[in-house]
């Protein structure tokens, strides 16, 4: 690629020269297209604010286009805190919002299009990617540090009893042997450890997912709000090439009228458990309504969601940012959120992996009970511990908690909530006068000079460092967006039976909407073989 | 060759006239058809269950099957149809100008069988218009089957055209000979006829077989149809660069093979031994040779590749493919009739019609199969192969059996249907045998170099 010194654009002359032609075949001002996109590519550089940007052209705009819709300076103020802009977003307004003719919007878009391109090189800066990656990509991103749902799972501390399968399959209603969920246990290669290996699969909820890009329909896309991958059960054909192009499996077909109804689960939601929402349909932030959620109609694609209905709202704020799997996980192997904000659960977790071991593990007294205990005790470190009920150990881990918390409290996940706890239980104890920063008393509670690195030691030697970190099939360059913690499946790893602690599937079931018992099936093909017209009872 | 001289009532012969076994073999077609399209609106009452066919991962079966294993078999046989007919006219291969039509619109039939299947393995086919075409200028960009669907229907409508144009010469020329009863078909298709336009018609044909020629490799059997399972880096028995010469080699083979077949039926049913003679046939099996040669050199080097010291998933698929009795006996097919062709070009006596037929037969056998087991591999054995206690399975069912039988019927009745209404050997070849237009010494110099190739 060349970089001509005469264009502003990383690219050259001639990917300049392409985009201006592009802009003269559009009824819009060529010029205006050129200047601006120069000196977009200077906010991207960070010689120029978003705010300047928008104020040196919104005279220009207005004339040329009739509307300015890219963020104003007070937006941007707002969405500063959210999200970095990149030019491509700002210049993306000009894409139109579904109130024009669309007419009208088409022809923008020819201009947005164009726009877009010369600002695509900006907003990256590793590689030397196609150019027609860069716009179609500049078009689908909206900043790329949006929400971004995802889960960091620690395989570790699973312990394959199957909870989190069968609470998917009770949220979503889901047939028989239709494992959105599903963990398996698996021998390797390697040698073992003593521990069994496990994998806990559900959809990865990739960021470059291949079942989006090969569906013919756009029924499986991306959810610009959050990152989540979802299927539109109103678009979907049936093709069932997401399945194909899927390298995880995670995919599960409807091959026949499913055994619940879309009335019976909307009866149960809306009128059994009280919702506004039907936990079929939800709003997106645009406005539209679509079928994304809960168990899929005959013939089209279904697949973990992540429980957009949850995330929208609908079903409670407080249920924002969980997952059914995750709240029903008994040892908290599951940690869901945000994984764009490093306050989020799985952020944390992911972040400091036996650390968040120590929240899932420790449940510090309440700051009331504690100061009632404390009342009257001396301030010596025995006599706190003997009155509080606690001993060195759990001190000295809630105390490594705080240490190595870089943002203690924050975020609005259950390990925020736990760390806000030991928080104010070491504060009242602080307060009550035992200086837990004092060098004698860090040594008590062996933590050294309490620094992070002693406190991180103590807690790794406490609750064990992961063997690895990994991204399922990272290879396959479908950056997915669950972080895996524990042993990573070899090219050789053979699922093996049971797969939990003496738990098999066919052992335990789950209650639907409509009050039936389902049964949990490991191999959905001897529940689908039944209605095969002609089973051979053979295979290839 | 034959003493007797080619003419216009050879080539009229099929139409107007009704013999027994023609009924017999229509009625035969009906019904096995027919039977299809029950079965078929069974699968869409019950849904796609019906099947042998289970979600791959936990589900323990494989995504597709015979359907898309088919589909792909027709698509074969369709490109490689027109292929042919346009090598003849691009390149002067005048010998086989009485089989250049045949051939043109077996990729018409083979194209709405595939076109057939794809909807019959959707679960949603009634909303192919308003979600594919709905949201086409965006997954055009991006989804291989987006790219199919465009590719199948560019072709479908080059071939029409093709032969649309290369009709209004005959039908001008035949009409007074050909049936009253389609006269509003026979208008339609000359409408605006002058004898001025055939020197140009002759120039839109040429053109159009050019861009069929560059398309075939570029996009059609050698690009968009591989491309839906070679780009997937989570299938290994897909992924790869062979494919696209592997497809493209599989389905010349298949075509010749099927016109050898429908061909040599014409031949038989109408005593066209004076058309097509036994040397087209003895040119068509050289080529099916040469292309069989090329199809086991591709697999030989998919194995190769796969087994000497391929990546662990690589090696896994490429050795149960290689140990398949289905595909061991797609390979044996092949290679004995690759055998049997070499036989007879060395001892010329060994040739007779029956025998190519078998040949035919053989391959059209050999490359369905291969093309089952293809599709069927993929999901026994992806990458992410950890599955071990749902290990993939699949057998066609009752339902994907019969879809076989009925697009096959549906492909024939297709040909029963057509030999009635226009002429399916072209005028110009009759022409050409009689030596009309003087281009003896180029047949003869072609057939010289097609030998020698």
């Amino acid at each position: 690629m060349s970089t001509d010194d005469e264009s502003f654009h990383p690219l050259g002359n001639e990917w300049e020269n392409e985009l201006e032609e592009m802009l003269d075949d559009t009824e819009y001002d060529s010029d205006l297209g050129m200047e601006m996109a120069q000196d977009a590519m200077r906010v991207t550089k960070g010689e120029l604010s978003e705010a300047e940007f928008h104020e040196m052209y919104h005279d220009d705009v207005m004339e040329e286009f009739g509307e300015d819709q890219r963020p104003t300076e007070a937006a941007y103020e707002e969405a500063q805190a959210a999200e970095e802009g990149t030019m491509s977003r700002m210049l993306s307004k000009f894409e139109g919002d579904g109130e024009e003719g669309r007419r009208d919007a088409m022809k923008k878009m020819g201009a947005g299009a164009a726009f877009v391109g010369l600002g695509a090189w900006g907003t990256v800066d590793d590689g030397e990617p196609e150019p027609q990656e860069q716009v179609a990509a500049a078009q689908e991103d909206d900043g790329g540090d949006g929400t971004q749902w995802g889960m960091t799972i620690d395989l570790e501390r699973c312990d394959g009893c199957l909870t989190c399968v069968t609470a998917c399959g009770n949220e979503n209603n889901l047939d028989q042997g239709v494992n959105w969920m599903y963990v398996l246990e698996f021998e390797d290669s390697t040698p073992q450890t003593g521990r069994p290996n496990r994998l806990v699969r559900p959809c990865q909820h990739c960021t470059d997912a291949p079942c989006e890009k090969v569906c013919p329909t756009t029924a499986r896309h991306t959810r610009d709000q959050d990152g989540l991958v979802l299927t539109d059960y109103d678009v979907c054909i049936g093709c069932r090439y997401c399945q194909v192009a899927c390298p995880y499996g995670v995919n599960y077909f409807q091959w026949d009228e499913p055994d619940i109804s879309t009335d019976q689960i909307e009866e149960y939601y809306t009128e059994e458990q009280g919702m506004d929402s039907d936990h079929m349909t939800t709003t997106y932030e645009n406005g539209e309504e679509r079928w994304v959620d809960s168990r899929a109609p005959r013939g089209t694609m279904s697949k973990c969601t992540m429980c957009p209905t949850r995330q929208d709202g609908e079903m409670g704020e407080d249920m924002v940012g969980t997952t059914a799997c995750e709240q029903a996980c008994p040892p908290g192997a599951i940690q869901f959120g945000d994984v764009n904000s490093d306050t989020s659960d799985a952020s944390k977790y992911a972040t400091n992996p036996s650390r968040g071991r120590a929240l899932q593990w420790l449940s510090p007294p309440s700051e009331s009970a504690l100061e009632e205990d404390l009342d009257g005790a001396d301030d010596d470190l025995e006599s706190v511990l003997e009155a509080a009920g606690l001993d060195v150990e759990d001190l000295m881990l809630m105390k490594a908690v705080g240490i190595t918390g870089e943002s203690m409290g924050e975020g609005d996940g259950d390990m925020a909530a736990t760390e806000t706890d030991i928080q104010a239980a070491l504060d009242v104890i602080e307060a009550h006068g035992l200086d837990l920063d004092d060098e004698d008393i860090l040594d008590e509670l062996g933590l050294g000079d309490g620094d992070a690195d002693d406190a991180q030691v103590v807690l790794d030697q406490q609750y064990g460092s992961p063997e690895s970190s990994f991204l399922l099939q990272e290879d396959m360059g479908t950056n997915p967006n669950i972080t895996y913690f524990g042993h990573e499946p070899g090219p050789n790893a053979e699922q093996t039976e049971p797969t939990g602690t003496g738990v098999e599937y066919a052992d335990l079931s789950y209650e639907r909407a409509d009050g039936e018992m389902v049964d949990m099936v490991d191999n959905r093909k001897e529940v689908l073989d039944e209605e095969t017209v002609g089973d051979a009872g053979v295979s290839l | 060759m034959s003493t007797k001289t080619p003419s216009e009532g050879d080539i009229i012969r099929p139409i107007g006239s009704f013999s027994k076994q023609f009924i017999a073999l229509f009625v035969a077609c009906a019904l096995v058809f027919g039977a299809f399209l029950v079965a078929w609106a069974y699968q869409l009452q019950q849904g796609m269950i019906v099947t042998g066919l289970s979600d791959w991962g936990s589900g323990g079966g494989a995504t597709w099957g015979l359907y898309i294993g088919a589909f792909i078999w027709w698509v074969g046989i369709a490109h490689g149809g027109i292929i042919l007919s346009a090598a003849v006219r691009l390149l002067g291969m005048d010998r086989y100008m009485p089989v250049a039509r045949l051939a043109e619109m077996l990729t018409l039939a083979g194209l709405s069988a595939a076109g057939f299947y794809i909807i019959v393995h959707m679960g949603r086919p009634d909303r192919m218009v308003t979600s594919i075409l709905g949201h086409y200028h965006i997954t055009v960009n991006n989804s291989p089957l987006v790219w199919d669907v465009t590719v199948i229907t560019a072709y479908f409508v080059l071939t029409a055209t093709y032969l649309a144009l290369t009709l209004r010469y005959d039908i001008t020329r035949l009409r007074d000979q050909l049936p009253d009863l389609f006269e509003p078909i026979y208008k339609m298709m000359t409408l605006g006829y002058t004898e001025e336009e055939d020197e140009i018609v002759e120039r839109m044909v040429w053109w159009l077989a050019l861009a069929i020629i560059i398309m075939a490799p570029l996009l059609l059997h050698g690009g968009v149809i591989p491309w839906l399972f070679a780009v997937l880096p989570g299938m290994p028995a897909w992924f790869g660069a062979v494919q696209g010469p592997q497809f493209l080699t599989i389905a010349l083979t298949s075509a010749i093979s099927g016109v050898i077949i429908v061909a040599y039926a014409f031949r038989r049913a109408y005593d066209w031994d004076h058309i097509m003679t036994d040397d087209v046939f003895r040119g068509l099996l050289l080529w099916l040779g040469f292309f069989c040669l090329l199809f086991l050199w591709l697999q030989l080097q998919q194995n190769v590749t796969g087994l000497f010291a391929a990546p662990v998933s690589t090696d896994v698929a490429q050795t149960a493919t290689i140990g398949h009795p289905v595909y061991i006996t797609a390979m044996v097919l092949v290679l004995g009739t690759l055998a049997y062709i070499f036989a007879q070009t060395i001892r010329p006596s060994l040739f007779t019609k029956p025998r190519a037929i078998v040949a035919a037969l053989a391959v059209l056998t050999g490359t369905l199969l291969e093309k089952l087991i293809f599709v069927v591999e993929g999901f026994l054995h992806p990458e992410f192969e950890i599955y071990a206690a749902t290990p993939g399975e699949y057998f066609p069912s009752a339902i994907e059996w019969l879809s076989l039988a009925g697009t096959i019927g549906m492909v024939v009745l297709f040909f029963l249907v057509v030999a009635k209404i226009v002429p399916v050997v072209e005028l110009h070849a009759i022409e050409h045998l009689r030596g009309d237009h003087g281009h003896g010494e180029d047949t003869e110099h072609a057939t010289e170099q097609e030998v020698k190739a």
